[in-house]
């Protein structure tokens, strides 16, 4: 899966970055099963389209719906930097599988140990 | 449902009418459509006769429309904001020395930003009442009145609750005990009633592009005595060139440079719109839409509705596990059905309903129908059913 374009960008309320990205193709139940290896996919298939999210503390949180080729993604204020290639990566390993989870999860170590670096030993909060 | 325009997701059923009414009434884009087609006319800044001078056409309808006055009394900002950052600030720099203010948790950040602004300056000390379901009567800003109060600004009706607040009895105290009342009528103009002939206000405030049905852009005030206002903006006036002094006289003390024609000339449609079908019968319309619409949401389990039967067509909900910007992006998005969600620029109203977290509003307007609010009250039951739905653990 790629992205084509991005449609919308704007900053929240919340200090987070939201972009609106139009990917190549629709949204699929086997990437929400791939999501949910890094983090927490919610969905309501009850609706008039299947509604999802995924939640990552720190990272990114996405919502859209299966079945559309657009999605939000919103990446979160306090490691803004740190996560802005987040969902890209989702992206790119999403192809690989098996091999792309772990691969992605050995990446996204490397960044919360960058989170850990920068909130100091004395935050006490573990990323 | 309305017609939807080349380019807007359809179906549609627009239920943001609290931020900016949408569509527009035909007359007003033909209005607007008339100004732009001929030379722009204002005395003192054009030659050009026999066209409409819209800024005066449109003081005069706004008198008539208010049961006011002075035409000239009224004064064109670019929103409501404006009008209050220009009394407030203006209010605040005639005074000599620091002061004690009055204002509402309901009020808007339009409202609060100024203020908070002004007392981080040292300018004035502020007392922000609480409400008590959804109001703040008389008792209760009598209870915090101080000898140094000097001013009260607070809403006419509040743009989260719905809930219309008793002006008169406070415009009636205000003016009787030396204090300025600065009134925000953004969410009651056009939706009810408005006489200014009763509210004895130091100045109202309305806004153009909600129920006045006119551009986003087109705001003002009424304001009965220009020297309680300090000038915060001078320039071209069209009048008094030869002089470097800002002209005092009204309505030039507080309208600088070139005048939003386009803007004043809706406003003048959307008024005529309103005196053409009546202000009752679209206060009466809305209150039924209203009605229809909270009656629909209590029979839905796993919602809170924040005000179980709003004075305005304003009805804010949340949806029991789901938060209000996730649940504004499916009924967008999955339904067709534009809402507004998060703080709604009053952040202490949410402060006391809903912890700050925001919630969804639905509003209408005259063209809102029965059939769109039974549509939109179906999607978000659906939407509530659903939320207690399927979690895959991290």
């Amino acid at each position: 899966m790629q992205i084509l374009r991005s449609i919308q960008t704007k900053t929240c309320v919340d200090g987070s970055l939201m972009k609106e990205y139009v990917l190549d193709e629709p949204l699929s139940e086997g990437f929400l099963k791939f999501l949910a290896n890094f983090g927490t996919v919610r969905s309501l298939e009850q609706l008039r389209k299947p509604y999802f999210s995924f939640e990552k503390d720190l990272f990114i949180s996405i919502k859209g719906f299966t079945g559309n080729n657009i999605v939000e993604v919103r990446y979160k204020k306090e490691f803004q930097d740190l996560v802005a290639d987040y969902f890209h990566l989702l992206l790119f390993y999403y192809r690989q599988d098996e091999s792309g989870i772990a691969s992605l999860k050995g990446i996204e170590e490397s960044i919360r140990e960058k989170m850990r670096v920068r909130l100091g030993p004395s935050k006490g909060n573990r990323p | 449902m309305n017609p939807v325009p080349r380019g807007v997701p359809s179906p549609l059923i627009y239920l943001n009418n609290a931020a900016t009414t949408w569509p527009k009434p035909p007359e007003v884009c033909a209005e607007v459509t008339r100004c732009l087609e001929t030379p722009f006319f204002e005395h003192g800044r054009s030659t050009a006769g026999g066209v409409t001078d819209y800024p005066s056409a449109t003081r005069d309808a706004l008198a008539v429309f208010f049961h006011a006055e002075e035409p000239d009394h009224f004064i064109f900002t670019q929103s409501a904001t404006d009008s209050l950052n220009l009394l407030i600030h203006g209010f605040v720099k005639n005074q000599k020395t620091p002061f004690h203010a009055i204002t509402t948790e309901l009020e808007h950040t339009s409202v609060l930003r100024p203020l908070h602004t002004l007392e981080g300056e040292g300018r004035l000390t502020l007392s922000t009442l609480p409400f008590y379901e959804g109001r703040i009567d008389l008792p209760e800003i009598k209870k915090a009145i101080q000898s140094d109060t000097r001013l009260v600004v607070m809403t006419h009706g509040s743009n989260v609750l719905g809930s219309l607040q008793n002006i008169r009895p406070v415009a009636e105290y205000c003016a009787s005990n030396d204090i300025f009342l600065i009134v925000d009528g953004s969410q009651t103009v056009g939706q009810i009633p408005v006489n200014l002939s009763e509210i004895p206000a130091g100045a109202f405030v309305f806004t153009g592009h909600k129920a006045l049905f006119g551009l986003p852009g087109i705001g003002g005030f009424y304001l009965p005595d220009p020297d309680a206002i300090a000038t915060v903006r001078q320039g071209g006036t069209g009048t008094d060139s030869s002089t470097l002094v800002h002209p005092q006289d009204m309505p030039q003390k507080f309208e600088a440079g070139t005048p939003n024609y386009p803007g004043i000339a809706s406003l003048l449609a959307g008024i005529r719109f309103i005196e053409r079908f009546g202000q009752d019968a679209i206060t009466n319309k809305c209150r039924g839409l209203t009605a229809l619409f909270t009656k629909e949401l209590k029979k839905v389990t796993d919602l809170t509705l924040y005000t179980p039967s709003p004075d305005l067509p304003v009805v804010s909900f949340n949806i029991r596990d789901l938060n209000n910007d996730e649940a504004g992006y499916i009924l967008a998005n999955a339904y067709g059905i534009i809402t507004r969600t998060g703080l709604h620029c009053a952040p202490l109203v949410h402060e006391r309903i809903d912890g700050g977290k925001g919630c969804i509003r639905a509003s209408f307007s005259y063209f809102t129908t029965p059939d769109e609010c039974r549509v939109a009250t179906d999607a978000i039951r659906e939407v509530a059913e659903s939320a207690d739905s399927q979690v895959h653990p991290d």
